[in-house]
């Protein structure tokens, strides 16, 4: 879900499902809704449009659930620190299981950081 | 913003701007509150009014500007967007230039015009690999991604960093392109260009695609005129807008470009004309990196701007994308000023939306080119029922393919 | 060049033609509709690039960036903070609408005639009223930040 990001990380989101990289043979695979999903892949920086709608569609999303943040501004607002309208990570609104730090991760950093959730999530435990 | 809006007309008829007397909702309703790209009213499957709201995406980059200083508001800008940052970043030292005597070195401005050329084989790539998604031909997708990715390598290669390539430095770039990197990306970029000419072939033959694209989203030339649109869009209608072709800024004036039109105006021969652009910035890096001077790539300068005011403007992917500087003679800018293309085709795109019906949406949307978080969220209001609700993009793509494709399995 | 000097001097214009490629023709608040129908119809400078806001004190001053061929022509008008209305050129210039829009947000200018001026395009929702505009040198954004509530 892009909370307000300028796309960089989206486009490398998306490119880690395409051929070269193909995120589906680790079993990662985008759902059309959150109802299907187990985890919440989150970039930008969650202005406060997009706050209220992150937390709406994580509530929707049904348990056991895990909360992935892309991206410098995911992490702690990136480069947008101190901007108006941006907050300062999406930490600030939802529990945030995995980070990947990158402005933007390559498409490499985001699967390693999918496969060691999944490598957490299948253990059934929630990583400190 | 609530919905009791009352009626008006501007803008002599041609387009309505109107704020209609919709559906008497209560005071708050929880589907409202939310922000949505476009609000879209319907009766029937026919649009008759959008309203858009943009503000979501909106982070205040302009005020931070100004307590950053010059040269850090290059990296600023350049994430304004991903997937033109480097003719973002491009234009803002373009127009702080504008307020400094030096003159950017040749060599710099072709290293500028060669990224900014690669930059915008990648972007039209995206896109038309994203229109096959929507449209439902996902197949396309996936072969136009991949081939993406050698634009990405090359790019990786030049600047370090496959999107936000941080390149551009007030007056030159920070790195060269070596002699021994020339031959690769020539030959990289021949076969992107052979790529772009079979994919111009798949679009005037593949069915799914036909049925989706030809003839949907029509846009005339004086709409597009009258709404100031920019790019690829109102070049689609005959108008041979480009700012590279009008204004030309960085090696421009001595790289020769073929400058694209077509005049149908609907989305097939936007697909068609982003596919022809690709040929012609492979002409133009290829020329580029033949006759690039030498010298250096940058100068030195202080960090205080002299005081001032300039504007400058450049052909990002999407269109003209425009930046306005002042300063006050220090070394953080007292105003910038950013203006993207896709903000000036919006109004384009809300004409646009009016009168098709609810299945050719999601493919005209993506053809206006719009920010990707924009596709998330559609809301729509049906005048007939009073029925209101929100989808998400995939729903909307996948209620446009059984509409068009109903023996489909989705 | 000289073609939009001439037409601008007759309307009492200040022009500066100091930078290459670029002209700012300052006028009268009052003489705005007159100035953007000249550029638009008169001079057939029609595609609007955008239209920038500048605080300046006691003013705000309100470019609107005109493109032809190798030309931006900005004309410039300066809105008192005190009576903050200018005219709406949507009529002329349908393509403005946005732009207009923009500057009400982020500098609160009003532009009377403009059908959209009642709603937010940038800002959230939740931006208080009591909260000058986020554009204005007065206003802090980290007042912004505690107002909207997306302080940590």
């Amino acid at each position: 879900m892009n909370a307000c990001s300028c796309n960089g990380c989206d486009i490398e989101i998306v490119a880690a499902l395409t051929p070269r990289y193909d995120a589906e043979r680790f079993g990662a695979v985008l759902v059309p809704s959150p109802r299907h999903a187990d985890v919440l892949v989150v970039t930008g920086v969650a202005s406060p449009q997009m706050k209220d709608r992150l937390i709406r569609i994580y509530e929707q999303i049904p348990e056991p659930k895990y909360v992935l943040a892309i991206g410098a501004c995911a992490c702690g607002g990136g480069v947008f620190k101190g901007c108006y309208n941006a907050g300062q990570g999406i930490d600030n609104v939802l529990p945030v299981d995995m980070f990947v730090p990158g402005c933007p991760p390559r498409p490499e950093a985001i699967l390693y950081g999918i496969i060691k959730l999944l490598g957490k999530v299948k253990g059934n435990r929630k990583p400190s | 913003m609530t919905d009791n809006e009352t009626k008006a007309e501007a803008g002599a008829g041609l387009i309505q701007y109107s704020t209609e007397n919709v559906v008497p909702f209560g005071p708050v309703h929880p589907a409202l509150k939310e922000p949505e790209y476009f609000k879209l009213y319907l009766r029937g499957e026919k649009i008759v009014d959008v309203i858009p709201r943009i503000g979501y995406v909106h982070r205040g980059l302009e005020k931070a500007a100004e307590q950053r200083r010059w040269s850090q508001n290059t990296y600023l800008f350049e994430r304004t967007c991903g997937i033109c940052s480097f003719i973002h970043s491009l234009c803002y030292v373009q127009a702080v230039e504008g307020l400094t005597p030096y003159e950017v070195p040749r060599r710099a401005l072709y290293i500028r015009l060669i990224v900014a050329e690669l930059e915008r084989i990648h972007s039209h790539l995206l896109w038309v690999g994203l229109l096959g998604h929507w449209a439902g031909f996902d197949t396309l997708f996936m072969w136009v991604w991949r081939d993406r990715e050698i634009v990405l390598d090359l790019v990786e290669a030049i600047a370090g960093n496959r999107v936000h390539k941080s390149l551009v430095t007030i007056t030159g770039v920070k790195k060269d392109i070596p002699e021994g990197m020339k031959s690769r990306i020539v030959e990289r970029i021949k076969y992107l260009a052979d790529r772009a000419r079979f994919y111009k072939h798949i679009v005037d033959t593949e069915s799914t695609l036909l049925a989706r694209t030809r003839k949907v989203g029509n846009l005339k030339a004086e709409t597009a005129q009258r709404l100031c649109a920019v790019g690829p869009l109102i070049r689609s209608t005959g108008i041979p807008r480009d700012v590279r072709a009008d204004d030309p800024y960085a090696a421009y004036g001595e790289v020769p470009l073929d400058v694209v039109t077509r005049s149908e105006g609907d989305v097939h021969s936007l697909l068609q004309l982003r596919l022809d652009e690709i040929v012609a910035s492979v002409k133009a890096i290829d020329y580029a990196l033949e006759h690039m001077p030498g010298g250096p790539i940058r100068l030195k300068i202080p960090p205080a701007i002299p005081a001032g005011e300039y504007a400058t403007h450049c052909e990002a992917p999407r269109g003209e994308i425009f930046y306005f500087a002042r300063s006050s003679g220090g070394v953080s800018p007292d105003r910038v000023k950013v203006r993207t293309p896709t903000m000036a085709n919006l109004p384009t795109a809300i004409e646009l939306l009016k009168g098709l019906t609810m299945a050719d949406v999601p493919v005209v949307l993506t053809a206006i080119d719009p920010c990707f978080g924009c596709m998330d969220r559609m809301s729509f209001v049906n005048l007939d029922s009073q029925k209101q609700w929100t989808w998400s993009g995939e729903e909307l793509r996948q209620y446009g393919i059984r509409k068009y494709f109903p023996e489909r399995k989705i | 060049m000289p073609k939009i000097e001439d037409a601008f001097k007759s309307l009492g214009a200040q022009i500066d033609s100091s930078k290459p490629g670029l002209i700012i023709l300052k006028v009268a608040l009052q003489d705005l509709t007159n100035s953007i129908k000249t550029v638009v119809e008169q001079l057939g400078i029609s595609h609007l690039s955008t239209m920038t806001g500048l605080d300046l004190g006691e003013n705000i001053d309100v470019l609107y960036h005109f493109w032809k061929n190798d030309l931006i022509a900005s004309v410039r008008v300066s809105v008192p903070k005190s009576n903050k209305h200018a005219s709406s050129i949507v009529e002329i210039v349908p393509g403005a609408i946005l732009y207009e829009m923009e500057v009400h947000d982020l500098f609160g200018v009003i532009f009377d005639g403009n059908p959209w001026m009642d709603r937010r395009l940038l800002l959230p929702d939740r931006y208080p009223t009591d909260l000058p505009p986020p554009l204005l040198k007065e206003t802090k954004a980290s007042e912004i930040r505690k107002a909207v509530g997306i302080e940590r």
